[in-house]
């Protein structure tokens, strides 16, 4: 790509990124709060059941919840919206030639904006907790790139997958539900079956949710194994989404 | 001196898969290997520029997909295509517009898609609204816009985003008469301005006015490419 054209592909999706967040709230009274309300509500109720039935608890429970509630509902909103997308935008992929990557990576973006807002707001209690100092910001910041690369690479794939074949929704939808458990978002990861270990190896959100519980709640942080795991699946989905993409995107005219 | 290129296509094939049903993973691999269809064959085509060129042919003779490969809509299965300049397409105007959006945010999202930037439309900017007369609605969601008002907002922007090759076909009569004349005169301005257009149509008079050069084509290859005399063989039904 030369220059110009990078240029434009940035440009084009910071545009898509801005209609994608206009668009959404809008005519809803509440409109932000949304955003917050779901993960708040969830927070409250799995809170109150898990209290109950957890051997270990741990510690601030609720923060705990609410954080991963909120990576969560990132990951699987942005995936959810981002892999049917072109399929939704047909018209726009049958009226010109332009980076059809800015349709889903648009998608995902605008989520994140959402996702960074709240996060902030987390942030808040966080500090009085005493839990959060600066000297954890790196692992943050590490959490953070290696959601966004892993959410939009993923998004690519699924997307591209779903233009020829559109069970690729109904997949992901399904894939989902069985991925919430396998992600330590209600329970801690020190309660992971240790024979059952090879699982959380291979989701790149375990690093993510562990970096952050660490950054932020004062949790044990990822081993290096775990890291470099998770951290070579989501190289792996790189590669093979933005190829897929790039490969795919030339004809999606036709399967449109 | 020789007129640069602005179009050039040496062996452009085109496969397309052929499903009857929406397709399925399962479908794949129960079944293997696809249908398919050959739309274009060995397509070889060059086009200087400030060539008006007229498309004719049955339905099915690959018209739209030769249109498509040009504009980069979609890519051929063989062959090489090359295309120098901006290339505006006028066939879906309707497209690319969101609903919730107001007429200004529109503006800026369709010529971004058109490959436009962002300066460029604050520039052009007054220039397609007047051009759309829609300045009284430019700050209400695109929903409250009539068909017309959308169709009239997507011409007005596609004309402003300085083409140098552009696709047209026959439907192109938008919105009112006034609007056609003021339409077709601004064609008739990028034309005289040294643009490239390519125009698909069944409609014989309209193409042998707004012609120089004629492609018949039939079963996705381009049969006969000359003189507007074509288009006299076409209606005797000779070729």
């Amino acid at each position: 790509m030369k220059q110009r054209d990078v240029y434009h592909f940035w440009e084009l999706l910071w545009e898509m990124t801005e209609k994608e967040l206009r668009a959404r709230y809008k005519h809803t009274v509440f409109g932000f709060l949304w955003l917050v309300a779901n993960p708040l509500l969830q927070m409250m109720v799995i809170g109150f059941i898990f209290t109950f039935l957890m051997k270990e608890p741990v510690k601030h429970y609720y923060y705990y919840l609410f954080l991963g509630l909120l990576v969560w509902n990132f990951f699987s909103t942005s995936l959810l919206k981002a892999t049917p997308s072109v399929v939704f935008e047909r018209s726009l992929i049958k009226k010109a030639f332009f980076p059809r990557a800015v349709i889903p990576t648009s998608i995902v973006l605008s989520s994140f904006v959402h996702f960074i807002i709240a996060f902030m707001l987390l942030l808040i209690p966080t500090y009085f907790l005493h839990t959060f100092s600066a000297v954890t910001i790196p692992y943050t910041l590490c959490a953070l790139v290696l959601l966004i690369t892993f959410t939009t690479t993923l998004s690519l794939l699924t997307c591209a997958l779903n233009v020829r074949f559109r069970d690729i929704n109904f997949f992901t939808q399904a894939l989902l539900i069985l991925w919430f458990y396998a992600t330590p978002i209600v329970y801690s990861f020190n309660q992971i079956p240790r024979n059952l270990l090879w699982v959380w190896r291979f989701n790149p959100l375990t690093s993510v949710l562990q970096l952050l519980q660490h950054a932020l709640l004062g949790a044990p942080a990822p081993g290096p194994a775990m890291l470099i795991s998770n951290s070579l699946v989501i190289l792996c989905i790189a590669l093979v989404g933005i190829r897929t993409f790039q490969s795919e995107s030339k004809t999606f005219d036709d399967w449109l | 001196m020789t007129t640069p290129i602005a179009i050039r296509l040496s062996h452009i094939s085109k496969k397309y898969e052929i499903h009857h049903e929406k397709p399925t993973l399962v479908e794949k691999f129960v079944r293997g290997k696809n249908e398919t269809f050959w739309a274009l064959q060995d397509i070889n085509l060059t086009i200087k520029r400030g060539e008006r060129v007229g498309i004719i042919g049955p339905n099915g003779s690959g018209k739209t997909t030769l249109l498509k490969i040009i504009a980069g809509i979609t890519e051929a299965t063989a062959g090489t295509t090359q295309t120098r300049g901006k290339i505006v397409s006028l066939i879906d105007l309707g497209a690319g517009f969101h609903p919730d959006l107001t007429g200004v945010q529109n503006i800026y999202l369709n010529g971004m898609i058109l490959g436009l930037k962002k300066q460029y439309i604050d520039r052009q900017f007054d220039d397609i609204v007047s051009f759309a007369d829609i300045r009284q609605f430019i700050d209400t969601p695109l929903f409250t816009y009539s068909d017309g008002m959308k169709l009239r907002l997507g011409f007005a922007i596609a004309i402003h985003a300085d083409p140098k090759i552009l696709i047209l076909d026959e439907n192109i009569g938008v919105g009112d008469n006034d609007f056609q004349i003021k339409s077709e005169r601004k064609i008739r301005e990028l034309v005289r301005g040294g643009v490239t257009v390519l125009i698909v149509s069944q409609i014989v008079p309209f193409l042998a006015h707004n012609c120089s050069r004629i492609l018949f084509m039939k079963s996705g290859r381009i049969v006969r490419d000359g003189e507007l005399d074509i288009l006299k063989q076409y209606q005797q039904g000779r070729i």
